[in-house]
């Protein structure tokens, strides 16, 4: 299973530049060239999967507006029995808040559909039977999560505004009842949070170091994308040398949490995005069919590219693509 | 294999003495490392608890047991308690008289070198800012190498951008930008940034916030030739007498989490400083040793770098540390104390220019 980790930057002697190394492989004869899914594969797909989890973002909608024939199309799918759940990294929203982002692009889900980050940080504290507090860095939607699973916490935005002065002899006391710190993405990041996280993840015995997710850029604009996650998970990875047990994608936890609640087997499952290195890469990874949007950011020419080695089961211009085989789906169903 | 060492006899001492040119002294642990300008007893009903022990201890060694009065927070090579190392001040004096040449070296990027030259001179030690090397000078020297004649970005405090200015480079942010943040209300919210820049340089900053983060992200995302350039990525540091605080390595970490560049690092462990001591003053490597009291740092900068290695005992490395088998990191010899030296002075020959 492939869990983005990073490791901290090399001590490397001598000042040369230290790049990330790329590895590109020999150019092979012709690019290939990946069809779109064909109607047989279409009713293939919608005959074998029963549930579908949808990355949001190039799938659903592009920004504020849902892509035109997806409303229909999610009707299609209840119609035919299938399951559909929303998955999304951003965990500054409970899913009770998202809820209200899909009903304004006209999207009729359930809470229960929308399987956002913040509600997999709770969902995984709950599977292992925790009992202690959580310290929070993060925004309101894990602190939602928490409270619905029970969990006590602290952090979170109340510490927004705490600063540290470090005065002769300043001490920074901390609860030694917290047995895990929760990094989420938060735009209200300070010194004061790193330190009393790191204070937690330190000096507490067992205390679990959880991260919602480390995607690098997130998009709260169209004009220019933002630094993400990757940046406060970073923050604590680098003051306390220990890597987090991320629960978002690419990490399998939300895929199996999905497949236990329902009672499915993997390949009954397709997950549907517009990444390949983390919605498709994260289907494959847990064994879920995988199907690429070409919605998104990602085109034919990167998904053709021979540097691209992660190949999608199934490729759709967008998702309302498989409203061409309504009629011969729903008659098979 | 471990090869255990013992503790430096007088011929060793003497043999050290004689062979080494240049004496590097680690000046982190220094009192004004810390925010506070001096270091004291904790009073004021702070009592430490029982804390973490450095990675790698696998016995209480010094920390454990003087984390009670915060005293040993200031304990180093050249400092303990509050004031210095018994025998420290006459050592350096003679390692001088002898033509010897004395440096001191500090990650910490937030002072600038003529603050601690002043410093290290008001307790007693001369100390010029020529031989006092901060990782945020490091920076300015490094920068200054590749003949950069743009602007930088500064993610740090004051120390920082006071060494970058003192190379001639231009700096935004940095202090400058404490407490700025994005307005989530606008109905386009943005961070733009300065053109001119060509590098992000980054140190411990206390202020770090999410526009800072944002800014240097964008510098480097939309211009892979912008620089990342890293003063030191220590995890924490005692920035306060009683307590361990996330060091600069947390704010380096956050920047490659965003940005999915790695930086240059130009601070201990790195070679830079010790290459840019070295050859401004024509010292060869092998007539150089590093003093210092951490085996994780120091001695570990030392080895790496093919400098000889002299482990302290006044700081936090417990003798007992030292010689566990689950140490890794040996010096090339170890004394108790920077004032244990002394004992080579009846030994050596009269010195030409007696001070």
């Amino acid at each position: 299973m492939q869990v983005m980790l990073r490791s901290l930057p090399s001590t490397r002697a001598g000042a040369r530049p230290v790049r990330p190394a790329r590895k590109m492989t020999p150019c092979l004869a012709a690019s290939r060239s990946i069809p779109r899914a064909t109607n047989e594969q279409k009713i293939d797909l919608l005959k074998k999967v029963e549930c579908f989890i949808f990355d949001c973002d190039g799938v659903i909608w592009l920004g504020d507006k849902v892509i035109e024939g997806v409303p229909e199309t999610l009707d299609m799918l209840r119609s035919m029995g299938k399951k559909v759940f929303f998955v999304t990294n951003n965990s500054t929203k409970s899913r009770a808040g998202y809820m209200s982002k899909f009903q304004s692009l006209g999207l009729d889900v359930k809470a229960e559909e929308i399987y956002s980050s913040s509600y997999a940080a709770a969902a995984y504290l709950e599977s292992i039977n925790f009992q202690k507090k959580v310290y929070v860095i993060g925004e309101t939607g894990i602190l939602e999560e928490l409270d619905l699973k029970g969990i006590r916490h602290l952090g979170g935005p109340s510490d927004a505004d705490k600063r540290v002065t470090l005065k002769s002899g300043e001490f920074m006391e901390h609860d030694h009842g917290v047995g895990a710190v929760v990094v989420g993405f938060d735009r209200y990041i300070n010194y004061f949070k790193i330190q009393y996280a790191t204070l937690c993840i330190r000096e507490n015995p067992g205390c679990l170091f959880i991260a919602t997710n480390r995607d690098a850029v997130t998009h709260l604009t169209d004009a220019q994308e933002w630094a993400g996650n990757g940046s406060m998970v970073g923050a604590i990875v680098g003051s306390t040398k220990r890597e987090p047990i991320v629960v978002g994608k690419p990490s399998d936890f939300m895929l199996k949490n999905i497949s236990a609640t329902l009672g499915l087997r993997p390949d009954q499952i397709c997950m549907v995005g517009d990444r390949l290195d983390t919605d498709i890469m994260f289907g494959k990874n847990g064994g879920l069919a995988t199907s690429l949007v070409l919605s998104g950011v990602t085109t034919e020419e990167v998904l053709n590219s021979p540097d691209n080695k992660v190949i999608p089961d199934y490729v759709l211009s967008k998702l309302p693509d498989l409203l061409t085989v309504k009629e011969s789906a729903m008659v098979a169903a | 294999m471990v090869v255990s060492i013992k503790k430096a006899t007088d011929q060793e001492k003497l043999a050290a003495f004689q062979n080494y040119d240049a004496w590097v002294f680690d000046l982190d642990g220094a009192p004004w490392s810390h925010y506070s300008n001096s270091c004291r007893v904790v009073r004021h009903g702070y009592f430490p608890r029982a804390t973490f022990r450095p990675p790698g201890a696998s016995a209480p060694g010094v920390i454990a047991n003087s984390l009670i009065s915060g005293i040993a927070r200031c304990a180093g090579t050249i400092w303990k308690g509050s004031g210095l190392v018994p025998g420290a001040k006459e050592f350096i004096e003679l390692l001088r008289s002898y033509q010897k040449k004395v440096f001191f070296v500090t990650n910490n990027a937030t002072k600038s070198r003529v603050t601690n030259a002043t410093k290290l001179t008001g307790l007693g030690i001369a100390a010029t800012t020529a031989e006092v090397y901060t990782s945020s000078f490091a920076a300015a020297a490094y920068l200054k190498t590749t003949g950069f004649r743009k602007k930088a970005y500064v993610v740090g405090e004051k120390g920082l951008v006071d060494e970058l200015s003192a190379a001639g480079i231009t700096c935004v942010g940095g202090p400058e930008h404490v407490g700025k943040e994005v307005d989530w209300t606008e109905p386009e919210p943005q961070v733009e940034i300065d053109p001119e820049i060509g590098a992000v340089v980054v140190g411990l900053d206390r202020y770090i916030n999410y526009y800072k983060l944002q800014y240097a992200t964008t510098c480097l995302v939309n211009n892979s030739s912008c620089m990342f350039i890293a003063c030191n990525t220590d995890s924490r540091g005692h920035f306060s007498s009683s307590q361990e605080w996330a060091g600069a390595g947390t704010m380096v970490a956050a920047i490659i989490g965003s940005s999915e560049r790695e930086p240059m690092l130009l601070g201990k462990p790195a070679s830079f400083i010790l290459d840019h001591l070295c050859a401004t003053h024509q010292i060869s490597r092998d007539k150089c040793v590093v003093v210092g009291d951490r085996l994780d740092t120091d001695i570990l900068w030392g080895n790496q770098n093919g400098v000889a290695t002299c482990c302290v005992l006044t700081g936090v490395t417990s003798e007992a540390q030292l010689l566990s088998p689950e140490n890794k990191v040996q010096p090339k010899l170890y004394v108790d104390s920077l004032g244990d030296f002394l004992t080579v002075k009846p030994l050596l020959p009269t010195s030409c220019t007696i001070m």
